[in-house]
């Protein structure tokens, strides 16, 4: 019956990969492909026949599918059937969560920050808070991207958080989950600047983004100086609005490209003629929670010298995930790293960052942020090495600000902070 | 097919006899298992064509495998080839080192402490040092078992180990390198002394020398004190387990007869007991066992066969509740192997330890256990995941004897106070009487 089932797998494999079945269809020697796959057989089988309580078969796999993306490395996972209709349905609103903001720091899950009126908040989970598991499974070196895909699903449904606060035992809170908003990016006058705060890329961001502009020059009037764009804790979102919000502000030219394992497949994205701030300068404000999409738009508008941006290295994450349902949707999908994209100069952001032009501090208190070069399994770097990070601008001793950062790039655009006053700058 | 079974919340891994079990077979389902088999290698091949990177095929099976087997609960796991020929030398006890307990903090690799004796002792290396390089390369990125991976090597061989010194005002504020030579490093012997007329044993886990190590220790322990020995304390606290078979060989030295522990797994078949033989090594001595929090697994085996058959007054705090066996099932050559959860055992009496621990006769706090961080230290019925008990709970004394305020620091011999070691032997001297007061909810 073990044979049986064995070469049955072997086989199912042989019909699916017809035009390779050579290597494996009786590929049980060595380390072919074939037989790596009868090892992973021979492993379900003792398993599913020996382990103390009885297993869905299903379960089984789904937890050997998930290891193995997890493996990849910290931005692939792997979506099981639930999450992954919870997702599909994202569009027609039932895709919800339970409002938390979670970091993870050398494999712990925490709470960054509860969002105000969401499930988490009211039940009373806090910040610090330590997450040790979700419905049940060990939170424990497992990828943040991971964690929070766990937290996701239908609305209505619910998740169970093991939570540990400080070193009281773990409680658990089982909540429901609900549409939680994307915040939407804000704008304010500064003074003759106009700042727009940008927390992350969604389809919504772009037409976002062109009304507070409009409002903003409305607003100012014919004295305004230029933009503050802050991106700073901005972990990304969708490719396609990071490549909108870079063509907002450039007239021609690549923004990013994209390519995969095999070389021929490069997507190219340009930009199209007209720039919403009319040419006026723009500071970019970074740092080491500005990620991914977020990261696209700083190397595209750093690359054409259209910005100045200011604050400290970025996370440096220069992966494309893309999402492949498996039996057509029945089996979950994978969301796995498939692309690299690269800065119009062809400069990879991976691992890299986009390095500040002008290197601010982020003041006392500042957050440390976990970076890309931090994550296990994290793809390498490409290309020459970065310029390397100057000495970063320190707020002056005895003077204390609200946003350090901000105060630097307003002083900047009205040219009291010089581009060669910084000391970071090569 | 070959099965080992060991027991062992820890580093320590072992296996034991060879019981020829072949899975049955389950035929109606089947169909099943073959279409979850299809939609798994339908991901391997999405995963093997489309990963952003070519990655070999034999990492992508190790990590489905570990997924699927790490799910399960926290004690089963998959070990590769290497692990597996690792954890093979580990069980025997010595291994080829440095001699460093380790673990890992803030992407370093931290000295818990050097073991007596070894190389890693004798260059000065100190409890708290942190390893920034191992032979040059940086141990950022490295998980500890990795990190413990390149430290290992043959007896004789070479070693340099950048070490970062906080937190001695003496100490060089840069990295220091030291270059050992690798020894053949003894884990886990057993160790003994005389306190007074009673001997003490320390065993602090189980690998293949464990029995024979308590045995040598009473008998020199009954030459040394000669005929007025007054009875033994076998300290078992922080031992995390270990094999199976010198758990049961222990539990054997020290009863003359009767069960010392069943384990039971899916199929009634899989149902075995181990009994003990004629002969008690201790001539009926009383005995006091130690445990804490940190006693689990082959060590609560121990703990609940004595404690069943009022060999041995057990004294200290609950126990951590480890009740299940894993077995090791090598997945053919150059396979690896799993270590699969298969079996929960059960004391004497028919009490599962799972997730509910050996509940001391008298509990005895140390004084320190408060000072560390709970999530330091969880229980088995702490770990998400863990499989559930199957007894009504037993609830642990809530009013231990505790250690007075008045408590130094150090003993008389210079050697950390240890409260529970006293009250350990005031017991086997008669000052410390079992039906205290506040002890009656813990005798049993």
């Amino acid at each position: 019956m073990n044979r049986l089932l064995l070469l049955a797998f072997g086989a199912a494999l042989g019909f699916g990969l017809a035009a390779a079945a050579q290597h494996f269809a009786y590929g049980a020697i060595g380390s072919s492909t074939g037989a790596q796959l009868n090892r992973f057989g021979l492993a379900f089988e003792r398993v599913r026949d020996n382990y103390i309580d009885k297993q869905q078969d299903r379960t089984l796999v789904e937890g050997a599918i998930d290891g193995m993306l997890t493996d990849l490395d910290a931005h692939s996972s792997y979506f099981d059937p639930k999450t992954f209709e919870a997702m599909e349905t994202k569009a027609a609103g039932a895709y919800g969560g339970v409002g938390l903001v979670i970091t993870v720091i050398d494999g712990i899950a925490k709470v960054v920050q509860p969002i105000e009126n969401t499930p988490a908040s009211r039940a009373g989970v806090k910040k610090d808070d330590v997450l040790i598991a979700i419905d049940g499974t060990a939170m424990r070196g497992h990828a943040l991207d991971d964690v929070s895909n766990r937290m996701r699903g239908t609305i209505g449904t619910q998740v169970t958080l093991s939570v540990q606060r400080g070193n009281a035992k773990p409680m658990d809170f089982k909540l429901t989950r609900q549409a939680i908003e994307v915040e939407r990016l804000t704008y304010r006058r500064e003074g003759d600047v106009g700042y727009v705060k940008v927390v992350a890329f969604s389809d919504r961001t772009d037409p976002d983004l062109r009304m507070a502009i409009a409002m903003l020059k409305k607003q100012i009037g014919p004295s305004l100086k230029g933009f503050v764009i802050d991106l700073r804790n901005n972990g990304g979102g969708v490719l396609q609005a990071a490549i909108d919000v870079s063509d907002d502000f450039l007239n021609a030219g690549e923004i990013v490209s994209v390519r995969g394992r095999n070389t021929g497949a490069v997507e190219r994205y340009d930009a199209h003629y007209g720039d919403i701030a009319n040419g006026k300068p723009v500071v970019l404000l970074v740092n080491g929670g500005t990620a991914s999409a977020s990261e696209i738009v700083a190397g595209a508008l750093q690359d054409h010298r259209r910005v100045t941006v200011m604050g400290t290295l970025t996370f440096g994450k220069g992966s494309v995930q893309s999402i492949m349902p498996l039996d057509n949707g029945a089996g979950g999908a994978l969301h796995m790293t498939t692309a690299r994209y690269y800065a119009p100069s062809g400069r990879s952001i991976q691992v890299n960052g986009v390095v500040p032009d002008i290197v601010i501090a982020g003041g006392p208190g500042a957050p440390e942020y976990q970076r890309e070069v931090e994550l296990p399994h994290h793809l390498l770097a490409e290309g020459p090495p970065p310029k390397p990070l100057g000495r970063a601008i320190q707020p002056p001793p005895g003077k204390t600000y609200d946003d350090f950062q901000l105060a630097m790039a307003l002083a900047f655009l009205h040219k009291t902070l010089a581009l060669n006053d910084s000391p970071g700058h090569i | 097919m070959k099965k080992y079974a060991f027991v062992g919340a820890g580093a320590v891994a072992g296996f034991i006899a060879a019981v020829g079990i072949l899975p049955a077979a389950h035929g109606a389902n089947d169909m099943s298992a073959y279409r979850q088999l299809d939609l798994f290698s339908d991901a391997f091949e999405r995963v093997r064509a489309n990963y952003v990177r070519p990655v070999d095929d034999s990492e992508l099976i190790n990590a489905a495998i570990e997924g699927m087997v790490s799910n399960l609960d926290p004690h089963s796991s998959y070990m590769d080839a290497k692990q597996f020929a690792d954890m093979q030398i580990q069980t025997k006890g010595e291994f080829g080192g440095v001699g460093i307990e380790v673990t890992m903090e803030n992407g370093l690799v931290k000295i818990i402490s050097p073991i007596d004796n070894t190389p890693g002792a004798k260059a000065g290396l100190k409890a708290g040092d942190y390893i920034a390089a191992i032979n040059g390369g940086s141990v950022q990125g490295l998980n500890l078992n990795e990190a413990i991976d390149k430290m290992r090597g043959p007896a004789g061989s070479k070693i340099t180990l950048t070490i970062l010194r906080t937190g001695d005002k003496t100490a060089p504020k840069k990295p220091f390198d030291v270059t050992l030579v690798r020894a053949v490093v003894a884990v886990d012997e057993v160790r003994w002394h005389r306190e007074g007329d009673v001997g003490y044993i320390r065993m602090p886990g189980f690998n293949e020398n464990t029995a024979s190590g308590l045995e040598n220790a009473v008998r020199d322990l009954k030459k040394q004190i000669g005929p007025g020995i007054r009875g033994y304390v076998l300290d078992l606290r922080n031992n995390p387990g270990g094999l199976l078979d010198q758990a049961v060989q222990v539990s054997d030295d020290l009863l003359p007869s009767g069960e010392v522990v069943s384990t039971r797994g899916r199929h009634a078949e899989d149902t075995q007991r181990y009994d003990a033989h004629a002969g008690d090594i201790t001539d009926g001595k009383p005995i006091v066992v130690l445990v804490n929090g940190g006693t689990a697994s082959a060590s609560e085996i121990v703990a609940g066969a004595l404690q069943d058959h009022h060999r041995a007054i057990i004294m200290g705090m609950t126990s951590f509740g480890k009740g299940s066996v894993q077995t090791i099932i090598p997945l053919g050559e150059g396979g690896g192997a799993l270590r699969l959860t298969t079996a929960r055992y059960y004391t004497p009496s028919g009490h599962s330890i799972q997730a509910q621990g050996i509940i001391p006769n008298i509990a005895v706090a140390s004084g320190s256990e408060d000072d560390i961080p709970k999530i330091a230290r969880p229980s088995e019925a702490d770990l998400p995941g863990h499989l559930a008990g199957d007894n009504a709970p037993r609830k642990p004394n809530p009013n231990p004897l505790r250690p007075p305020a008045t408590a130094p620091k150090t003993g008389a011999d210079g050697k950390p106070y240890d409260f529970q070691l006293i009250t350990a032997l005031g017991y086997l001297h008669g000052k410390v009487a079992l039906n205290q007061p506040n002890q009656s909810a813990a005798a049993n």
